[in-house]
């Protein structure tokens, strides 16, 4: 029976020109997406590749130059992009791509895609993701709106009533028709993802296993839309008011409800402006040393402090030029700045997740978005992440050099200069993203409510579905 | 029969509560949407006031130091920070370049959760990659933000979408459209009646919220009339759009649930589709250069400049033959190279930056030709100069302090290359920016938007009737 339902149901979507032009259109829109993002991951990558060896390249062929000019010309890192995005593009438009490490400051990655845009980029743009969060839900209101309320209205409901087949063969055989279509709409495009993805050479690591994670999510999200469109199916008298419903709710938990969630994130937690954020950086750098300063308070208390330790009574005694020593010093001090300022940062983007993952009980919309970003390595973890990463290289770096600067020069020799030789042997930047099993512990909370969501949305769809 | 039409309809509407209930949604959301814009605006206002005041505060101190080091007196400052040099007060005493608010600014966050509003320009830092972006979660920005344009642009089609969707149909599924054919009306006339009252009750409550809010806020509405009447009459001709719409679809109509699939399916097009193609067509077309190849650029350029800093000096002095004379000394130190070397990579940098610049405006364009295709466009367009927003806003905004780094930079270029130091008398003299706002004008937009409704309106009332005249023909 279950199979005869479903038969039924199937044929009369596609008989219907309305849900088969639907799915038609959102299948090429599928195909056109993820054409387009192929394109841009290809080109975003190889350009990823010519600016770091570029940039390498400028830093290895410094001529000979004292270690602290070098520190000060500084390098670039570069965020590349990664297999997934093919899928979901998440944060990626609106977070920088190069990150400037130099001495003394640390930088925010700069040049976001977004900035480069029109207004109009502010629609949305024609991704998978879009497609994925978007439309194949509101695909889900217009196959599965009438499927109750039909009943009802072709007069067939007493027939129904009257069957003996059990009411949960009934409910699962529409179910069927409304899953199978969307599950195959998936498969399609994730399995074409997989092949684009497995077929590009050289780029990235791509793991079916990550693939496969996000299409679970994804087909969570889905099932949670099948059966409260179906609740509302049932409990509507008439399939213009079912429909009506089902899209309130589909507003509700996709455009509306991300915007409110992330409103009151900005109002609770809100970031302090750029200005803001770097003037109170540098109030507390003025507060600690300055390896450019010697004259300062703290300058003489680190040179008595190390005087005392070697048991010397002047600078040019000790083993080491201590004016590299005091830049590295200082240098520290402001790394300490920065992790402090930086730490603000993060609270109050944990705070901000908090809230996001509060508003996830109405909209099973945002845990979906926050795991499919994760998984795609395109969310804003990822890029803390990152920039976190630049940020401990940078300072590696920095001591890399000035202990080229204090152990090959003495006191109050400015004009060393290291060997042209000396940048090459500076070990390069290396990222990589978490592995999934760490995404997917980190975002486990995601995954709970979306967990409970499913659980909930069967419970109801089967408690209703009782009562026919 | 128009009078008592209006009335059944008021009297059928208040009696089911959809009107009520219609009233408090769009009052909810656009209290919640104008609540937020005011924060937003609110609190950059409080920033580049508190910003200014920051600089005025250190004005005072360096005005101090100043005295002190002209009487001779010893200071605690790190020398090169001391503003008796020119480079000093040029790069450590920088003003604000601020971009304030304009009064309609909370209708439409627009780009402005993007950008920074106020930089500060410095005499030896790279303007042209002077960054502009603001310290926001992307995810915030991914989001977006709930705000007047948002409910204009997406929720209110839908509310209109509800609210008329099964007009006609609606009567058929209960029977009483026979009954309504026997009358003497036409039906056409009928739904027209019909959708002219919603059309009124939901413009009316529209312009009834928005003002009220507006007015309990505090905002001064009559001095600021004249945007106040644009945005109303884009959101109007906005309504009236989807209302046609929505005759078209009543009038064709199938099942109220059919009509209800056929409207939503097209506010998924012309609200989420159009745009979003529009935008990646432009994208393809006129493709942007890579940021992150312009850095490797810039970095060469760099390389180059800073092995012939000599060279490049020697260059711009015999470019400027006053310096040479004007200054005895003929003391050159770091910052005569540098300020030569860096002026030479801004030249050198120009072409490379302004395509961005140049490749924005030609999508822009390209854009501009299309547009009519969504009318959602031309709102968000719309509202977006209104609130002063808009993408060309921040071009304007970026391109006036670009200037002004040039005239903070030039303001220090004789001083330095005389070696003259600089002194209380000069502090006067130091320039200030002062943003000027962009008027875009919307008029265009908003006659192209009435003028989409005229003609879908008149389209189908024509073809309606050569088809009525070609049925009655074929009856015959």
């Amino acid at each position: 029976m279950i199979r005869q339902t479903f038969l039924k149901e199937i044929k009369e979507l596609l008989r219907d020109g309305r849900p088969r032009i639907a799915l038609i259109i959102v299948g090429l829109l599928l195909l056109v997406a993820v054409w387009i993002s192929a394109r841009q991951y290809e080109n975003t990558n190889a350009q990823y590749e010519i600016a770091k060896q570029t940039e390498r390249g400028i830093w290895d062929g410094q001529s000979d130059k004292n270690p602290h000019s070098a520190a000060h010309f500084g390098t670039y890192a570069f965020k590349p992009k990664y297999p997934l995005s093919l899928l979901d593009q998440g944060v990626d438009k609106y977070a920088g791509v190069s990150i400037f490490l130099e001495a003394h400051n640390r930088n925010e990655a700069q040049f976001s895609a977004a900035t480069d845009q029109t207004g109009l980029a502010r629609f949305g743009d024609l991704t998978p993701d879009f497609i994925l969060l978007f439309l194949v839900p509101l695909l889900i209101v217009l196959l599965g709106f009438n499927t109750f309320t039909k009943e009802g209205e072709l007069g067939t409901l007493a027939l129904l009533r009257s069957s003996t087949v059990p009411t949960w063969k009934l409910v699962l055989g529409k179910w069927m028709a409304l899953f199978i279509p969307v599950l195959i709409i998936s498969l399609i495009l994730f399995g074409l993802a997989g092949a684009i993805l497995s077929s590009l050479k050289d780029y990235g690591v791509f793991e079916w296993s990550s693939l496969f994670m996000m299409l679970l999510v994804y087909l969570l999200y889905y099932v949670i839309f099948i059966n409260l469109v179906m609740v509302i199916s049932f409990l509507s008298k008439r399939s213009g008011i079912s429909l009506v419903t089902s899209l309130s709710i589909w507003i509700l938990t996709c455009l509306a409800v991300p915007k409110i969630a992330s409103t009151v994130a900005e109002q609770k937690y809100p970031y302090p402006t750029r200005q803001v954020f770097e003037a109170e950086v540098l109030q507390d750098k003025k507060s600690g040393l300055d390896g450019h300063n010697p004259w300062s308070k703290e300058a003489k208390l680190l040179e008595q402090k190390v005087l005392a330790e070697y048991k010397v009574d002047s600078l040019h005694q000790l083993p080491f030029n201590f004016d590299a020593y005091r830049m590295q010093k200082g240098e520290e001090h402001e790394a300490e700045v920065y992790f402090k300022h930086y730490k603000f940062l993060k609270e109050q983007y944990n705070n901000q997740s908090l809230v996001y993952q509060n508003l996830a009980v109405i909209s099973p919309f945002l845990p979906t978005r926050f795991l499919s970003m994760a998984i795609a390595h395109t969310d804003y973890g990822t890029h803390w992440d990152f920039s976190d990463a630049a940020e401990k290289y940078r300072v590696a770096t920095q001591k890399f050099l000035n202990d080229d600067f204090a152990k090959n020069s003495s006191y109050g020799d400015w004009s060393y200069r290291a060997d042209a030789s000396k940048w090459a042997t500076l070990p390069p930047f290396e990222y990589q993203p978490s592995k999934l099993k760490a995404v997917l512990s980190q975002n486990a909370t995601h995954f709970l409510i979306l967990g409970i969501w499913t659980v909930l949305s069967f419970g109801v769809l089967f408690v209703t579905a009782k009562r026919i | 029969m128009l009078k008592h039409n209006f009335i059944h309809e008021l009297k059928t509407l208040t009696r089911n509560r959809w009107m009520l209930f219609l009233g408090i949604i769009i009052l909810v959301f656009f209290s919640f949407a104008t609540f937020n814009g005011h924060q937003k605006v609110e609190k950059r206002a409080l920033d580049i006031n508190a910003a200014k005041q920051e600089v005025k505060d250190a004005d005072q101190e360096m005005l101090m130091l100043i005295d002190s080091v002209e009487r001779g007196m010893e200071v605690s400052a790190p020398y090169w920070t001391i503003p008796t040099s020119p480079m000093a007060v040029g790069n450590y005493h920088p003003r604000v370049a601020a971009m304030d608010p304009e009064p309609w600014a909370f209708i439409a966050t627009g780009q402005s959760d993007l950008f920074t509003h106020y930089v500060k320009p410095t005499v030896a830092g790279d303007d042209h990659t002077l960054n502009y972006t603001e310290m926001t979660s992307p995810i915030q920005l991914l989001f977006g933000s709930f705000d007047i344009s948002f409910v204009i642009i997406y929720l209110l089609p839908l509310i209109i979408v509800a609210f008329s969707y099964n007009i006609l149909s609606s009567e058929r599924e209960n029977g009483s459209l026979r009954l309504l054919a026997s009358n003497s009306i036409s039906l056409q006339k009928w739904v027209i009646q019909k959708l002219a009252f919603r059309f009124l009750f939901v413009a009316l409550v529209s312009i009834l919220v928005l003002g009220g809010i507006f007015l309990i806020k505090g905002f001064d509405l009559f001095s600021n009339f004249g945007e106040f009447l644009s945005l109303v009459l884009v959101m109007l001709g906005y309504v009236l759009f989807w209302f046609v719409l929505a005759f078209i679809i009543n009038i064709s109509s199938g099942s109220s649930a059919k009509n209800a699939i056929v409207l939503l399916g097209l506010w998924v097009g012309l609200v989420l589709l159009v745009p979003s193609i529009l935008n990646q067509l432009g994208n393809s077309i006129y493709p942007m250069p890579s940021r992150t190849l312009m850095i490797n650029d810039m970095r060469q350029i760099k390389v180059d400049v800073s092995q012939k800093q000599d060279e490049i000096l020697d260059n711009y002095l015999r470019d400027h033959p006053e310096y040479a004379i004007n200054d005895t000394t003929e003391n050159r130190s770091f910052y005569h190279r540098y300020m030569a070397s860096q002026m030479l990579v801004k030249k050198e940098l120009e072409p490379a930056v302004s395509e961005f610049e140049d490749q924005l405006k030609r999508q822009q364009q390209w854009l501009n030709q299309f547009k009519w295709l969504s009318p959602a466009i031309l709102v968000q367009e719309s509202m977006n100069h209104i609130a002063g927003t808009s993408t060309s806003d921040y071009e304007s905004y970026r391109k006036q302090v670009s200037e002004f780094a040039d005239i903070w930079r030039n303001h220090f270029m004789p001083l330095l290359y005389n070696n003259q130091k600089f002194s209380e008398a000069d502090y006067k003299d130091l320039p200030s920016f002062q943003y000027k706002s962009k008027k875009t004008s919307v008029k265009a937009n908003l006659l192209l938007l009435f003028v989409i409704s005229l003609i879908l309106g008149l389209t189908f009332g024509i073809s309606h009737v050569i088809k009525g005249k070609k049925a009655s023909m074929a009856m015959n």
